[in-house]
C-alpha cells in the first residue's frame, strides 16, 4: 500500500539481505542484556536506520513497532519556541536534532534528562532500559554533543542511545568513545540487484538483468534510491524490457547544467547566469555543499587534467568557509568565479593580468 | 620673589581658561575652550614679543604706570572681598565692552586688566595715546606693580626686570569699577548668565583677532560702533537660531501652502473653540459629509500631523500659528516622558481646561518629536495609543450624571510633530491624523535669509559659501545658523574653506543601504565633492569616508547583498577576473567574519566589518552609471526558499502521519536530506505514470493496474488532487502539497515526467476520493495489512468491468472489502445508510458534462426500493447492508 522502499523495508534482523556478520553480531548484542551505547555511521542508503529498526524489534519485541508520532515544543532561552517531531513507542523514542539548528543543545537537554529519569514503568518490558535513537547525529552541534556525554554515562541504566549519522568526523571524540561503533557499509552491486529482484518478485514481476544492474550502478550504493528508480521505473513503463533511461535526479541534472555553463564560457554574464541557477538551486533546498560537490564532480570531468586538483581545491576552501559564514550563495559564486578564472587562465595560457586595470 | 621666564606668561594667559571648563553647559565651553585655546596661543606670541619690547622700555614705563591706575586700586581691593564672580577674571568681556565706552568717554584705558583680552584691546585702545606698541606691557607692567608681588624676570640680554605680579581677582574688578556705579553693574552682572557673557567674550575676542588681521583690518572701519550696536542684541538670547527665530506668520521661511494648510486647519477649530464663525476662507470639502459636522463643529481630523526632516521649522510653525490664530501653545516634547501617564497628568487637564494657567488664551497642543524619544517600543505606542482615545473616544451621553470621570470630549486643536512619518509607533496614528509633510524649502530663500541674519549680525559673507553651507546642511536651516554663530564666535570670515571645517561632520545626511551602495560603486558625484570642499586627495581617501557610510546604515548585510548583486555587473571586461576574484575574496571575507560574529557572540568585530565592503569601492568605482536599485535577489530567493520548505514541511507531515496511521516507515524518509534530494524527485515519477485519458469504464488492463498503485500511493502518502481554477479561468487539478515544484527548475518541468492531463487527474482524483470514503467506512479493516499484488493480478481488470455495484453490495462485508482491495477502482462508497454513494464525478469524458451523464448511468441499474420502517429514527445509527432492504 505504499511505496516500495517502506513495504519491502526489512522488519527484522533475519530479513536483512546483506551485511550478515553484522546481523548475527546485533543480535548477539541485543540477546546479551549488555546492551552498549551505539553509533551507526554509514553511508546514505546503506540501512542504518532499517538495522537500528530490527535492533529494537530484537530487543523489544513487536510492541516497538507501535508508534506514536507527536510534536514537542521546547523554548529556548530566549523564549523562541521550538517544535520537534518526536516517533515514540513504549520502548523508545526517537528525535532529529538537526530540525531546530543551533538550539538542538536545548532538546538534548531537555528530552535526555526527562527520558533518562523516568524508568521503564512497564514490567513485561524485555529491557529496564529505554532506547534513544538520535538521527543526524553528524550534524548535532558541539555544545549539543557536549550535553550528550554526561548524560550518557549517568543515565546508563535506565537509557541507550543509539546515534546515527553518515560519518563520525564531526562527533567529537568523547562521544565515540562512549559508543559502540557500527559501519554500514553500502551494498556493493551483486547485494543491490539481490534486493533488487526480491523486489520485484514481492511486487510480481521481474527485474531485467540490465535494468538491475543500470539501477544499482547508477545509484552508487544507495539502496533507498535504487528501489525508488526501480518503483519509478516501473511506474513510468509497465514493461522493463524496453530500454530505458534511469531518471536522474533533477537537482542533480541541474547541477550538470551549471557545470557545463561553467565550462563554456567564462565571461560577467555567466556569471550572472550561473548565479540565478544557483538561486533555483538553493531555493529549492538543495544542501549548498551538495550543489558545490555535484558540480565540482561534474566540472571536474570536463577539464583538463591539470587543472583537476586546483578545482577539487577551491572547492574544498570554499565549502569549509560556506560552513562558517550564513550566506551561501556567496561562496558559491566565489567558487565558480575561482574555477572560471583559473579555466580562462588555463586555456589562453597566458597571464593576462597586465591588461586589467 | 620668584624667577619667572619671560615665556611663563602665555601658561599665565591660558589659564584663566580653566574655569570656563566647569559648570557650564557643554556645548558653551566647547566653542569657548576653542576660542580661549586660540587667543592663548596668539596671546603667548603677541606676549613674547611684547616681551622684547619691554626690554627695552621697562624701567621708566615700570614707574610710571601705577600712577594712572592707583585710583581704582583701592576700590578694586575692596571689591575683590566681597564678591567671588568678579574674581574669575573671565568676566572681562564684560569690562572690555565698557572698556571701548570708556574710549569713547576719554577715560584712561586702565581698566580692562583680565589679560586674555586685555592685550589686544588695550593697544587698540592706546593707539590714540601714540604708544601704540609698547603701552601694551605698560599697563601690564602697571597692574603687576600695583600688587605687593613681585616677579623678577630677566630679558634676553639677561637684564633683570622686575615685575609685579597681578593678583588675578583685583584686575578685574578694578574695571567694573570705573563704571559709574558700580551697583548697578554688579546687579546687571547677576541679571546676565555667565554663559551668555562667555559667549560675548569670546565672540569679541573672535573679532578683535580678526580685526587686526592686516587684511579685515581694512575692511572693518568702524569695529567699535558695531561693537556697541552688537552688544546691545546680544542682550536678546544666546542662540542665532533662537533670536531669529520667526515671529510672525510671515516671517515663515518655507512652502507657504504647507504654512497654510496648517493654519486652515487650526482655523477649523475657529467654531469650536472660539464659537465663532469660520472666516472668510475657502471651505475645504471634507469627505462626504460635509464640513465639521460632529457636534462640537470640530475639523474631521482632530489631530494634526508634521512631519519632515529637521531643522525647517516645523516647529517653529506649530508656534507661530498658535499664536497667530489666538492661542496658547502648549508644548510636550521628548524631554518629557513619553508614557500613556503623560496623557493623563498633564496632557487631559490641559486640554480639559481648555486654557494654561495664567492665560485667557485657549490652549493649542503640540506634541514634539512624538516619534522619536522611545522608538517603536511599546510606551511611545501606549502613548498614542492614549492619546488617541482621547481624542476619539465617544464620550458619554449628554447629561453626564453618571460618571465623572467618563471623558469629555476633545475641544482643542492637537498638533504633533515627527520626523518619521513612517515610525512604527505612528502606524495608529496616521489613519487619524491629517497629515502635512514639510519640504526641504529652495536653497534660495535659505541663502536669502541667512544673508540676511549675517547682514544683521555684522558676519560679512560670500554668497558661494553661504550656498555651500545651505547644500551641506541640506535645507537644515537651524544647522546653518548654528554653524554660522560658530563661525561668528570664532570671529572668521565666512569663506567656504572656513564653512567647510566648521561644517565638517555636521550633518551626514541618513544613509539608506541603497545609497551606501551606490557611493561604493561610483565615485562620489561632483556636486557633493564640491559641496563638501574635498580636494582631489581627500577624495581620493575613501577608506574611512566609505566606512563610516556602511557602519551608518546599520543594515551592512544589506550593503553586503547589494555589492553582491551588482558587482557582477561592473567592469565586464575583466580579462582574468582578478577584479571578481578580489571581489569576492571580500564577500567571503565579510560573511565569515559576521558568520563568527554571530556564532560566537563576538559583536566587538563588528568594527570591521564595514571594511570588508570598502574594498569594492577601488575594484568597481565608475562614474555614470546608472542609480543602483534596492537589491531584491536575496529576498525573493528567500520568499521561494520558504514557500519550498514549506512544501517539504507538509510532505514531511504527510509522510509522518501516513507512518502513524499506517504502520509504515515513512518516517525515515521524512529527513530533510533525504526528502530533498531522493525522494522528492522520485516520488514525482512514480506519482506520474504515463496514463491517456480513459474512460474509467474501458479502462486498458495494464493501466488499470498502474491507475490502481498510483491511487494508492497517493492515499497512502496523502497525496491529493485538487480542483482549483487557473489564471485563465480553466479547471485544472493540482497536486497537493504541490511536490511537483520539485522536478520544476526554471520554470520548467523535468522533460521526462509527463504532466498528467485534466482528463486523468480527474479520474485520480476521484478514485481517490472512493477510496478515502472507503476507509472512513472500515477503519478496521483498513488499517489490516493488506496484500498489494495489483501487478500480479493485472488480469483481473476484465473482471472489474462486470462486477456492478449490485454485485458488490450484495456482497458479505467481509468480502465486500476483500474485493476492495483487489479492486480499488471500483470501490463503492457507502453512505450513512450504507447506499452506495455516486461517485459525483466518475469520468468518462473529459469535461465535466460528461461526467454528469455518467454518473447517471448506474442509477439506472440500481432498482432498489428503500422503505422507511416507522421506529426507525437518525438518532440511532446503525450500518445496514443494502441486503437488508432488498
Amino acid at each position: 500500500m505504499s511505496l516500495w522502499v517502506d513495504k519491502h523495508r526489512p522488519r527484522t534482523l533475519d530479513d536483512l539481505h546483506y551485511h550478515a556478520g553484522l546481523s548475527a553480531r546485533l543480535r548477539a548484542l541485543a540477546a546479551s542484556g549488555d546492551f552498549p551505547h551505539m553509533l551507526f555511521y554509514g553511508p546514505s542508503g546503506a540501512g542504518k536506520k532499517t538495522r537500528i529498526a530490527c535492533t529494537l524489534r530484537e530487543l523489544f519485541g513487536k510492541g516497538v513497532e507501535k508508534l506514536k508520532i507527536d510534536q514537542r515544543v521546547f523554548l529556548t532561552p530566549s523564549k523562541r519556541k521550538l517544535d520537534v517531531n518526536i516517533v515514540q513507542s513504549n520502548f523508545h523514542i526517537e528525535i532529529t536534532p538537526s530540525e531546530v539548528g543551533n538550539y538542538d543543545r536545548v532538546v538534548i537537554q531537555e528530552l535526555l534528562k526527562e527520558i533518562a529519569q523516568t524508568q521503564q514503568v512497564d514490567l513485561s518490558a524485555k529491557q529496564r532500559f529505554k532506547v534513544v535513537i538520535i538521527n543526524e547525529a553528524d550534524s548535532l552541534t558541539r555544545d549539543a554533543q557536549a550535553a550528550l556525554r554526561r548524560t550518557m554515562e549517568k543515565y546508563m541504566s535506565n537509557m541507550r542511545i543509539i546515534l546515527c549519522g553518515n560519518s563520525t568526523s564531526r562527533l567529537i571524540a568523547p562521544i565515540k568513545s562512549r559508543c559502540l561503533l557500527v559501519r554500514v557499509a553500502a551494498p556493493d552491486e551483486d547485494e543491490m540487484i539481490e534486493v533488487l529482484r526480491y523486489v520485484g518478485k514481492k511486487e510480481g514481476f521481474d527485474v531485467p538483468d540490465k535494468v538491475a544492474h543500470e539501477i544499482s550502478e547508477d545509484s552508487n550504493g544507495n539502496l533507498r534510491k535504487a528501489v525508488l528508480v526501480l518503483e519509478a521505473l516501473k511506474m513510468q513503463s509497465t514493461d522493463l524490457d524496453k530500454p530505458l533511461t534511469i531518471a536522474k535526479p533533477d537537482w542533480e541534472t541541474y547541477c550538470h547544467k551549471v557545470a557545463d555553463m561553467i565550462v563554456q564560457e567564462q565571461s560577467p554574464q555567466r556569471v550572472m547566469d550561473v548565479r540565478a541557477k544557483l538561486y533555483e538551486l538553493l531555493s529549492h533546498c538543495i544542501p549548498p555543499t551538495v550543489v558545490l560537490k555535484t558540480i565540482a564532480d561534474r566540472v571536474v570531468d570536463q577539464v583538463d587534467e591539470s587543472l583537476k586538483a586546483d578545482i577539487m581545491h577551491w572547492a574544498a576552501i570554499y565549502e569549509n568557509r560556506m560552513r562558517v559564514g550564513n550566506k551561501k550563495i556567496f561562496h558559491l559564486e566565489a567558487w565558480v568565479v575561482k574555477v572560471m578564472s583559473l579555466y580562462k587562465r588555463f586555456f589562453y595560457d597566458i597571464d593576462m593580468s597586465g591588461f586589467d586595470d | 620673589m620668584a624667577e619667572v621666564d619671560t615665556f611663563g606668561l602665555p601658561g599665565s594667559l591660558l589659564a584663566p581658561a580653566d574655569p570656563v571648563d566647569s559648570g557650564h553647559d557643554e556645548s558653551v565651553t566647547a566653542t569657548m575652550t576653542d576660542t580661549f585655546v586660540l587667543t592663548g596661543l596668539l596671546g603667548a606670541g603677541r606676549a613674547a614679543a611684547e616681551e622684547e619690547m619691554r626690554t627695552e622700555s621697562n624701567q621708566q614705563e615700570v614707574t610710571e604706570e601705577p600712577m594712572e591706575v592707583d585710583g581704582s586700586r583701592t576700590q578694586a581691593n575692596e571689591v575683590e572681598t566681597e564678591d567671588v564672580f568678579v574674581s574669575t577674571g573671565l568676566l572681562s568681556a564684560e569690562p572690555s565692552n565698557s572698556g571701548s565706552a570708556t574710549t569713547q568717554n576719554g577715560l584712561p584705558p586702565t581698566n580692562s586688566t583680565s589679560q586674555e583680552s586685555e592685550l589686544p584691546e588695550v593697544t587698540e585702545l592706546l593707539r590714540p595715546y601714540a604708544r601704540a606698541d609698547t603701552s601694551t606691557s605698560s599697563t601690564t607692567i602697571s597692574n603687576f606693580a600695583s600688587t605687593s608681588y613681585i616677579v623678577r624676570a630677566s630679558n634676553f640680554d639677561g637684564k633683570p626686570v622686575m615685575l609685579k605680579r597681578r593678583p588675578r581677582r583685583a584686575a578685574s574688578s578694578a574695571s567694573i569699577l570705573t563704571e559709574s556705579s558700580s551697583a548697578q553693574r554688579f546687579g546687571k552682572l547677576l541679571e546676565v548668565p555667565i554663559h551668555r557673557l562667555l559667549d560675548e567674550l569670546s565672540t569679541d575676542e573672535a573679532i578683535r583677532l580678526s580685526r587686526s588681521d592686516p587684511e579685515a583690518a581694512v575692511a572693518a572701519q568702524q569695529p567699535s560702533g558695531t561693537a556697541t550696536t552688537k552688544s546691545k542684541e546680544r542682550e536678546d538670547s544666546a542662540l542665532w537660531v533662537d533670536r531669529y527665530r520667526p515671529k510672525r506668520f510671515t516671517d515663515l521661511l518655507g512652502d507657504d501652502r504647507v504654512h497654510r494648510e496648517v493654519m486652515s486647519w487650526v482655523k477649523e477649530w475657529d467654531y469650536c473653540v472660539f464659537g465663532r464663525k469660520q472666516g472668510r476662507g475657502v471651505k475645504r470639502p471634507r469627505g462626504e459629509d460635509g464640513d465639521n459636522l460632529d457636534e462640537w463643529k470640530r475639523p474631521n481630523e482632530k489631530i494634526l500631523l508634521l512631519s519632515g526632516p529637521p531643522g525647517l521649522g516645523k516647529t517653529t510653525l506649530a508656534h507661530v500659528v498658535a499664536r497667530h490664530a489666538g492661542y496658547q501653545a502648549f508644548e510636550i516634547n521628548a524631554s518629557d516622558a513619553r508614557s500613556a501617564q503623560v496623557v493623563d497628568d498633564r496632557l487631559r487637564p490641559a486640554l480639559e481646561s481648555g486654557s494654561a494657567v495664567g492665560s485667557s488664551k485657549p490652549v493649542l497642543v503640540v506634541i514634539d518629536e512624538i516619534d522619536g524619544a522611545t522608538g517603536g517600543s511599546d510606551h511611545s505606542a501606549g502613548f498614542i495609543r492614549k492619546l488617541l482615545s482621547l481624542t476619539y473616544d465617544r464620550p458619554r451621553k449628554k447629561g453626564r450624571k453618571a460618571d465623572p470621570k467618563a471623558s469629555r470630549p476633545l475641544l482643542r486643536p492637537i498638533i504633533c510633530i515627527c520626523n518619521d512619518l513612517y515610525a512604527n509607533s505612528l502606524r495608529d496614528l496616521r489613519t487619524y491624523a491629517r497629515i502635512v509633510r514639510f519640504s526641504r524649502p529652495n536653497d534660495i530663500h535659505l541663502v536669502r535669509r541667512i544673508r540676511e541674519i549675517c547682514e544683521i549680525e555684522g558676519l560679512r559673507t560670500e554668497s558661494r559659501a553661504l550656498t555651500a553651507l545651505v547644500g551641506i546642511a541640506q535645507g537644515d536651516l537651524r544647522g546653518c545658523l548654528n554653524t554660522l554663530q560658530l563661525i561668528k564666535a570664532k570671529g572668521k570670515e565666512v569663506t567656504e574653506s572656513v564653512i567647510r571645517t566648521a561644517a565638517a561632520g555636521m550633518k551626514q545626511s541618513d544613509m539608506t543601504s541603497t545609497t551606501v551602495l551606490n557611493d561604493l560603486f561610483s565615485p562620489m558625484a561632483r556636486k557633493r565633492t564640491k559641496d563638501l570642499g574635498l580636494t582631489e586627495e581627500e577624495e581620493a581617501r575613501y577608506v574611512r569616508r566609505l566606512s563610516r557610510e556602511v557602519e551608518s546604515t546599520g543594515a551592512m548585510d544589506r550593503v553586503a547583498e547589494g555589492c553582491f548583486e551588482y558587482y557582477a555587473t561592473f567592469h565586464q571586461h575583466d580579462a582574468n577576473f582578478s577584479r571578481y576574484l578580489k571581489a569576492n575574496e571580500w564577500l567571503a571575507s565579510y560573511d565569515m567574519l559576521s558568520g563568527e560574529m554571530w556564532t560566537e557572540r563576538e559583536f566587538a568585530l563588528a568594527e570591521y566589518l564595514p571594511f570588508m565592503l570598502v574594498g569594492f569601492y577601488p575594484l568597481f568605482q565608475e562614474r555614470g552609471r546608472p542609480k543602483l536599485e534596492r537589491p531584491k535577489a536575496t529576498w525573493d530567493h528567500h520568499v521561494a526558499t520558504t514557500t519550498n520548505q514549506e512544501i517539504y514541511v507538509s510532505l514531511a507531515r504527510c509522510l509522518r502521519s501516513a507512518a502513524s496511521r499506517l504502520h509504515g516507515d515513512y518516517r525515515h524518509l521524512a529527513s530533510d536530506q533525504i526528502l530533498h534530494l531522493e525522494l522528492a524527485p522520485y516520488l514525482n515519477r512514480i506519482i506520474s505514470p504515463p496514463l491517456n485519458p480513459v474512460n474509467r469504464q474501458i479502462i486498458r488492463p495494464s493501466e488499470k493496474a498502474t491507475l490502481a498503485r498510483l491511487v494508492d500511493v497517493m492515499v497512502a502518502l496523502e497525496l491529493r488532487f485538487l480542483r482549483d481554477k487557473n489564471d485563465d479561468g480553466q479547471l485544472v487539478y493540482r497536486l497537493d502539497p504541490p511536490i511537483d515544484v520539485f522536478v520544476t527548475y526554471d520554470g520548467k518541468r523535468a522533460s521526462d515526467i509527463a504532466l498528467s492531463k485534466y482528463a486523468v487527474r480527474h479520474l485520480v482524483a476521484t478514485e481517490i476520493d472512493d477510496k478515502l470514503a472507503a476507509m472512513r467506512i472500515e477503519p478496521a479493516e483498513k488499517s489490516k495489512p493488506k496484500r498489494s499484488d495489483f501487478f500480479s493480478r493485472t488480469t483481473d481488470g476484465a473482471r472489474v468491468d462486470t462486477i456492478g455495484p449490485e454485485d458488490s453490495a450484495s456482497l458479505p462485508a467481509a468480502k465486500r472489502s476483500k474485493q476492495d482491495q483487489t479492486t480499488p477502482a471500483e470501490k463503492v462508497a457507502v453512505d450513512f445508510f450504507g447506499r452506495p454513494i455516486l461517485p459525483k464525478a466518475s469520468s468518462s469524458d473529459n469535461d465535466a458534462a460528461g461526467t454528469k451523464k455518467t454518473s447517471k448511468k448506474p442509477i439506472v441499474k440500481y432498482r432498489v426500493a428503500y422503505r422507511f420502517h416507522e421506529g426507525n429514527s437518525a438518532a440511532v445509527r446503525k450500518h445496514i447492508k443494502v441486503s437488508a432492504f432488498l
